[in-house]
C-alpha cells in the first residue's frame, strides 16, 4: 500500500539518504535497521511528509503523497524519536488537545482517550503532569498521541531507545498487539537488532543513507548461509597470526579482540585442522573454539564490515 | 482553533513561576517606585510638582505711567489731555503686583514657591537645580500691558518663561500664566468700555481645566500604567519562548500531521497573546487602583475609554507575537531568536518610554519612541488621563491598529505555510 521509489534527501548538499526503495503491505509489520547516523529518521520524516524529499517518490495506494500530504497524514500514526508532548499539560489533555486538532469530538474523542490511555498503560496517571512522568511513561504517552486517530498505518521511529526494560517489553507488546490484532500496518525503526527481529516480518537494513539488505529474516540469514562463523580464543594473539589467518583458503573476514578471533569463511572449508596447525606454528594456544549459528548481527556485520552498534 | 487557544492559556496558566512575574511583580513594582518616589511629590494624593519658580521683576513701575503716557501719545495718536485721563484711570492697576497674587494664591499654592530674586542670581539656582524655573517680567511691562489693554491689542512685550528642563508639570504652569495674562487684558477692555473706575481682576476659576490643563499626570499613574505595559511586552517575549519549546519538541511536527492548517497555529498565538495582554494589563491597574487609588474619582468613560486602549495595545503586540512566532518556524538555531526577541523587547521598552517616563529622553529618542506600540500606547494614555478627549486620542489608536496589521502582516509572510522551510 506504501512504496518509495529511490527516495533520496541531501542536506546542504550532502547525501543523507541515497535511492531508498522500499514498500509496506497491508497488515505487514516492517522493520528498518541501522546504526546511528543511517538516515532512518530523515526517511521516516520524508514518508510521514514532515520533509520533502530531495528526489524520488512516495505513493500510497498509487497516489503520490509528496504534494498531496493529506491522505497519508490521515491514515497515519507517527511516534517520533524525540518526545512530542507538552510537558505542562496532563496526558489527558495532551491526548485532547491532540484529539481535537484530529477534529475529534465529544464522545469519540473521550472514548479515542481513553482507548489510547489503556493501550499503553497509563489511565491510572492521566491526571499527572508529563513532566512528572518516568522516561518510559513519556515514551508510552509518546505513541498514545499517535494512536489516537486509529492509523493503518503505525511508524515508530526507536521507541524504546534510552528506557528500562520493562518499559520496553511494554512498548514492543503493544505494537505487536496493534500489529496481530487490529491489523495495523506497522514500520518500525531500531538500532537494536533483537527488537526488530521479535517484532517485524521483514525488515530492511541501511547504513550511510542507502538500503543494503531486504528481506524476511530467513532470508537475510541465507545470506550468510554459505558461511559458518568461528569463533576462537587463544592464550595470545599475534598480529602475524591474524594477518595469516586471514590468508588460509576460504576466510572472508576475521575480527581480533582481546585473546578472541571471529572468523567468517566458507561453508565446509576444513578450517579447524588448518586453524590448530597455524598456532602450533606460532607456539599459540588454542582455549576454546565453537561454530556459531548466525545472527542479524552477523549479516551486518558480513555487509558492512561494522557490528551494528558502537 | 478553540484547541489551540485553550492549550496556549492552559501552558500559560500551568507555569506559576512566569504567572507570577507578569502579576505580582509589576504590582510589587508599582507599589514600591510609588513609595520611593513618594518624598518627592506633595503627599495629597495629587502628588503634583511643587514647583519652585525664581520670578525676576525687571519693570520698574514708578516709571510706568510716563511710559504709557508716551506710548498713548505717540503710538495710538491720543490727545493730551485724553491720554492723562487714561494713564490716571490705569493708575490703580498693578498688572505685576496682580501677577504675584495670581502666583501667590491658594489655587497655585500646591504647584508653585515664588521667589523673588535678580536675574544672575536665578539664573546660578536654576543651574545649581534649586530652581525650576524661571519667569521674567521684562521691562516695560507694566505700560505695554495697560496699553495693550487700552487699544484693545496684543501686549508687545510678553513674560519670559525659563526652564531647565521640559517637565509635564513645568509646562502645565507655563499655559497657566498665559491663560491668566490673556484674562488679565481681557478684563481691562470690558473695564474701559464699561468705564468703570473700579477694576477687579479676577483669577481664573475652578482650578486648571478652564485654562485647559487638564487633570494632572501623576507619577503614580505613570508606574502602574508602564510596569503593566513593561510585563505585557515580556509575555510576549515568553509566548515565544514557549513556541520555542514547541517547535524543539518536536509537538509543531505533530501538530502539521494531524491534517490541521498549520496558520491556526499562528492564530491561536496570536489570540491567546490578546487575552494574556489584556487580562495582565488590566489586573496590575486594577489591583494597583485599588491599593493606591490610581485614578480617583474617574468616570465609567474614562475606564472604558483605558480598557479599549489596552485592547489596541494587547492587538499590536498580538502581531508582535505573530512575528515571533513565524520566525520561531523559520530559523535553525532557536535560542538566538529567543536572545534576539528578548533584546527587540528591551529595546522597545527602553525607547517607548517603559523605563524611564519618555520627556526624560532626548527629543530624537522620544519621536522613535512614539514608533513603538508601547510607547505609542504610553503617549495616548497620558492625554486620556488627562483630558479624556476622543480627538487627543484617535491618531494614536488608528496608528497602534494600524501596527496591528503591519505585524500580523509580516507575520503572515513570514509564516512558511508547509511547516518548517526544509
Ligand atoms: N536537518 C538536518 N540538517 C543537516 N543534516 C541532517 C539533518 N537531519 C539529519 N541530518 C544528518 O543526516 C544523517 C542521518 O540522520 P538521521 O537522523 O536520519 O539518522 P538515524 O538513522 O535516524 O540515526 P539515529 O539512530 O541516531 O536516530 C546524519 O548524519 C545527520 O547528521
Ligand atoms: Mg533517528
Amino acid at each position: 500500500m506504501l512504496e518509495t521509489i529511490n527516495l533520496s534527501k541531501s542536506f546542504k548538499g550532502k547525501k543523507v539518504v541515497q535511492d531508498v526503495n522500499l514498500y509496506l503491505n497491508n497488515g505487514e509489520s516492517v522493520g528498518l535497521l541501522g546504526p546511528n547516523g543511517a538516515g532512518k529518521s530523515t526517511t521516516i520524516s520524508m514518508i510521514s511528509t514532515l520533509i520533502k524529499p530531495t528526489s524520488g517518490e512516495i505513493k500510497l495506494n498509487g497516489v503520490n503523497t509528496i504534494d498531496k500530504p493529506g491522505e497519508i497524514r490521515r491514515i497515519s500514526g507517527v511516534v517520533p524519536q524525540e518526545l512530542a508532548l507538552y510537558q505542562e499539560l496532563s496526558a489527558y489533555e495532551n491526548l485532547k488537545f491532540f484529539g481535537a486538532i484530529y477534529k475529534m469530538t465529544g464522545k469519540e474523542l473521550e472514548k479515542g482517550i481513553q482507548q489510547a490511555l489503556e493501550f499503553v498503560g497509563l489511565e491510572a496517571r492521566q491526571k499527572d503532569l508529563v513532566k512528572t512522568y518516568s522516561g518510559g511513561m513519556k515514551r508510552r504517552l509518546n505513541i498514545a498521541a499517535a494512536l489516537l486517530h486509529q492509523p493503518k498505518i503505525l511508524i515508530l521511529d526507536e521507541p524504546t531507545v534510552g528506557i528500562d526494560p520493562q518499559s520496553r517489553n511494554h512498548i514492543l507488546e503493544t505494537v505487536r498487539m496493534l500489529n496481530q490484532k487490529d491489523g495495523t500496518t506497522i514500520l518500525y525503526t531500531s538500532h537494536y537488532m533483537e527488537e526488530v527481529e521479535q517484532l517485524c516480518d521483514r525488515l530492511y537494513i541501511m547504513d550511510h543513507g542507502k538500503i543494503i539488505a531486504a528481506g524476511t529474516k530467513a532470508e537475510l540469514l541465507s545470506i550468510l548461509s554459505t558461511e559458518d562463523t568461528i569463533k576462537v580464543e587463544l592464550n595470545k594473539l599475534d598480529e602475524t597470526f591474524v594477518e595469516q589467518v586471514k590468508t588460509i583458503e576460504g576466510v572472508r573476514k576475521v575480527e581480533a579482540s582481546h585473546l578472541q578471533l571471529k572468523i567468517i569463511a566458507t561453508k565446509g572449508s576444513n578450517l579447524i585442522s588448518k586453524l590448530v596447525h597455524l598456532a602450533e606454528q606460532h607456539h599459540l594456544q588454542l582455549i576454546n573454539f565453537h561454530t556459531e549459528t548466525p545472527s542479524l548481527e552477523d549479516v551486518f556485520l558480513q555487509l558492512t564490515g561494522r557490528t551494528l552498534r558502537n | 482553533m478553540r484547541s489551540f487557544i485553550k492549550k496556549d492559556l492552559l501552558i500559560f496558566w500551568r507555569d506559576r513561576k512566569e504567572i507570577a512575574t507578569v502579576l505580582i511583580l509589576p504590582i510589587i513594582l508599582v507599589l514600591v517606585l510609588n513609595f520611593a518616589f513618594a518624598g518627592l511629590f506633595s503627599n495629597d494624593g495629587q502628588s503634583s510638582l511643587d514647583l519652585q519658580l525664581a520670578v525676576v521683576n525687571q519693570d520698574d513701575e514708578a516709571e510706568a505711567m510716563v511710559q504709557l503716557n508716551e506710548k498713548l501719545v505717540n503710538e495710538a495718536s491720543i490727545g493730551d489731555q485724553e491720554a492723562k485721563a487714561l494713564v490716571k484711570q490705569a493708575n490703580d492697576v498693578h498688572p505685576v503686583q496682580l501677577l504675584f497674587e495670581f502666583l501667590e494664591s491658594e489655587d497655585l499654592k500646591d504647584w508653585v514657591t515664588v521667589h523673588k530674586l535678580e536675574e544672575s542670581e536665578a539664573v546660578d539656582k536654576v543651574k545649581d537645580g534649586d530652581l525650576d524655573a524661571i519667569l521674567i517680567i521684562p521691562d516695560g511691562f507694566t505700560a505695554d500691558s495697560l496699553y495693550a489693554a487700552f487699544i484693545g491689542g496684543s501686549p508687545a512685550t510678553s513674560l519670559e518663561y525659563k526652564l531647565e528642563k521640559e517637565t509635564n508639570n513645568s509646562s502645565t504652569l507655563y499655559s497657566i500664566i498665559h491663560g491668566f495674562i490673556d484674562h488679565l487684558n481681557y478684563q481691562f477692555a470690558i473695564q474701559e468700555i464699561a468705564g468703570t473706575s473700579e477694576v477687579e481682576v479676577k483669577l481664573p476659576e475652578g482650578g486648571f481645566e478652564e485654562i485647559g490643563a487638564g487633570e494632572t499626570f501623576t507619577m503614580t499613574q505613570y508606574f502602574t500604567v508602564t510596569m503593566g505595559v513593561l510585563f505585557a511586552l515580556f509575555l510576549v517575549a515568553t509566548a515565544a519562548t514557549k513556541t520555542g519549546v514547541e517547535i524543539r519538541e518536536q509537538v509543531f511536527n505533530r501538530i502539521l500531521l494531524t491534517n490541521s492548517h498549520p496558520m491556526q497555529f499562528l492564530i491561536g498565538k496570536m489570540v491567546s497573546t490578546i487575552c494574556l495582554v489584556l487580562l495582565q494589563i488590566i489586573f496590575v491597574i486594577i489591583v494597583s487602583h485599588f491599593i493606591l487609588d490610581v485614578f480617583p474619582n474617574r468616570s465609567m468613560t474614562f475606564w472604558i475609554g483605558l480598557i479599549t486602549m489596552v485592547l489596541l495595545l494587547s492587538l499590536a503586540l498580538s502581531g508582535l507575537a505573530a512575528v515571533f512566532t513565524a520566525i520561531s518556524l523559520r530559523v535553525t538555531d532557536i535560542d538566538a531568536a529567543n536572545g534576539i526577541f528578548m533584546l527587540v523587547i528591551l529595546l522597545f521598552g527602553i525607547i517607548g518610554g517603559n523605563f524611564v517616563p519618555i520627556y526624560m529622553l532626548p527629543d530624537w529618542l522620544q519621536q522613535i519612541g512614539e514608533w513603538t506600540p508601547n510607547g505609542l500606547f504610553l503617549v495616548m494614555l497620558t492625554e486620556w488621563i488627562q483630558f479624556e478627549e476622543l480627538s487627543s486620542i484617535a491618531k494614536p489608536s488608528i496608528l497602534l491598529t494600524g501596527f496591528f496589521l503591519l505585524f500580523t502582516l509580516i507575520g503572515f509572510v513570514l509564516f512558511p505555510q508547509r511547516g518548517k522551510a526544509k
